[in-house]
């Protein structure tokens, strides 16, 4: 479903951020992206939604190489790719019930249906009684669960996930690492991109170190209901 | 998306504010100019209808001569018309022009009742064009039928220059309303297309998130293409109303001026017409610039 071939990313500035890197992630499948600080964790996640073009190499996703998308072609990929931003692009003067909608209303959601599928979501993800409230009256988890909402909100069939446990402490953390597994076993392929190895459990791990990969685990057999370690 | 468009309004009222008293001001200065060029047409139009050379009769005149002075100006192809107007038509033309007032009809003075006899018969001339007034004035002045004053001078009235002035005013009017619109309405794009740059440039990071969610250019900007037609359109109204207000303000004064040659108070069917053309001219207008914003910043 997405093939990382041999790519590489220079910055202007002449910093490598990823250095040939090669993978290939099935549908359905559940992977965990790790390393520390720099190691172009965030990067890849730029790169599937062509918010960055690689240097060299090639990303496909469902056989279509991205390079070669249109600028009238990239609201189609970014709708079917689902993104957790790192700083959670929350739109600070909409409430957390607007800025879902908002992603709904970007793909042309029948209007009179927004409203039951978004509290669907809060409903799903465990803040329905945060509707009206703005972001800056939330918490941090509870920021992290309304990003999570409007990333799945129309359904993309990949989620990338980008420290969605960050600065969380370790009870929301697992919740949140939960509720990933639940949008997982409805179908989504799901990528997190973590340092936190609690989560790795018997996922499929890809460990990235200054833009190369160091380890990818690449197996199919890890569990559908993995526990995560204590 | 209306909604949207709304709430960015809502969020800063100072800049709608400037964009629609801008816009406001210039559809008031268009409707203005558009009633005085439209009322400049209908004077113009009048003086062309109205006859514009009229040679009073003697009263002894007979209808052979009229005939043959009529004949005598249609020959020379100089002449649109010439009418022959008899005392009893003189004196039903002026009755209909001063209406029932009873203080111009005679009837309560000590001159007594003005019946025909008072009036004098006419000759009235429509020239094909105001260069033929000398040679028109000519033939009758060398007519016997045409009464004298008691200095000797032929009793002949003819505008001489007053319709090519008009037509020069006119132009003239129309010239610089059209100027002055042009500047004006240059300068309310300028002020919707900066508010509404502003505006955008004040939303890059929700734009830039939207982007990232999918949303397509349409859909980033369509609500700053409703807010600009919105400024559009709700100038055009209020300084249709402002324009309206000033013209019924001023149309007792007009009114008594204008008797005959613009029918005042202007009807309200060709101001809702001229409030359609405005709003429609100027919310294209909104729209040219919200889009003038928009591809600047799609451009970057």
């Amino acid at each position: 479903m997405i093939v990382f071939d041999q790519v590489t990313k220079v910055y202007p500035t002449g910093d490598t951020i990823l250095d040939n890197v090669s993978f290939h992630i099935k549908e359905g499948e559940f992977v965990v992206l790790t390393g520390p600080s720099g190691a172009g964790k965030t990067s890849i996640g730029r790169l599937l939604i062509r918010d960055l073009v690689p240097s060299s190499g090639s990303i496909k996703i469902e056989d279509v190489d991205l390079s070669k998308l249109k600028g009238g072609q990239l609201p189609d990929l970014r709708r079917k790719v689902g993104v957790v931003f790192q700083d959670y692009k929350i739109i600070p003067d909409k409430t957390v019930f607007e800025n879902i909608a908002l992603a709904l209303e970007i793909i042309n959601y029948p209007g009179k249906q927004i409203a039951d599928r978004v509290h669907h979501l809060l409903d799903l993800v465990g803040i329905p009684d945060k509707v009206e409230l703005f972001p800056i009256q939330l918490s941090g988890g509870e920021l992290q669960r309304a990003a999570i909402a409007r990333a799945i909100v129309s359904e993309p069939k990949i989620l990338f996930a980008d420290e969605p446990t960050g600065n969380l402490d370790d009870t929301t953390a697992k919740d949140i690492y939960r509720l990933l597994l639940a949008i997982h076993n409805l179908g989504t392929t799901v990528i997190m991109a973590t340092h936190n190895e609690k989560f790795l459990l018997d996922h499929r791990h890809i460990h990235l170190e200054k833009g190369k990969i160091m380890a990818d685990t690449a197996t199919s057999a890890h569990s559908k209901k993995p526990k995560i370690k204590e | 998306m209306i909604n949207t468009a709304l709430k960015n309004i809502r969020r800063s009222p100072y800049q709608a504010l400037a964009a629609v008293s801008m816009t406001g001001l210039t559809v008031f200065v268009v409707s203005l100019f558009a009633l005085v060029s439209l009322a400049s047409q209908l004077i113009l139009t009048s003086f062309e209808t109205k006859p514009q050379v009229i040679a009073y009769l003697s009263d002894e005149h007979k209808p052979e001569d009229v005939n043959l002075l009529i004949s005598d100006l249609t020959t020379t192809g100089l002449v649109k018309q010439s009418i022959y107007v008899s005392k009893e038509e003189a004196l039903k033309i002026y009755k209909e022009s001063v209406g029932n007032d009873p203080l111009l009809l005679g009837t309560v003075t000590d001159l007594g009742i003005i019946t025909a006899d008072v009036l004098p018969a006419s000759v009235e001339i429509t020239a094909k064009s105001p260069d033929n007034f000398p040679t028109i004035v000519s033939i009758l002045e060398r007519s016997k039928i045409v009464s004298s004053t008691p200095n000797g001078q032929k009793e002949i009235d003819f505008p001489q220059d007053v319709i090519s002035e008009l037509t020069a005013w006119t132009r003239a009017i129309r010239t610089a309303g059209l100027i002055l619109a042009i500047i004006l309405s240059i300068n309310s794009v300028i002020t919707i297309m900066i508010i509404i740059s502003m505006k955008i440039a004040s939303r890059r990071y929700e734009i830039g998130t939207m982007k990232l969610l999918g949303a397509k250019g349409a859909f980033i900007i369509k609500p700053y293409l409703i807010e600009s037609v919105l400024y559009g359109a709700v100038g055009g109204v209020i300084g249709w109303l402002a324009s309206y207000i000033a013209l019924l303000y001023s149309t007792p004064f007009l009114a008594s001026r204008f008797v005959g040659i613009i029918p005042l108070p202007v009807s309200p069917v060709i101001m809702l017409a001229l409030l359609a053309v405005l709003v429609v001219f100027f919310s294209s207008l909104g729209l040219f610039s919200g889009l003038l914003a928009a591809v600047r910043f799609l451009k970057r």
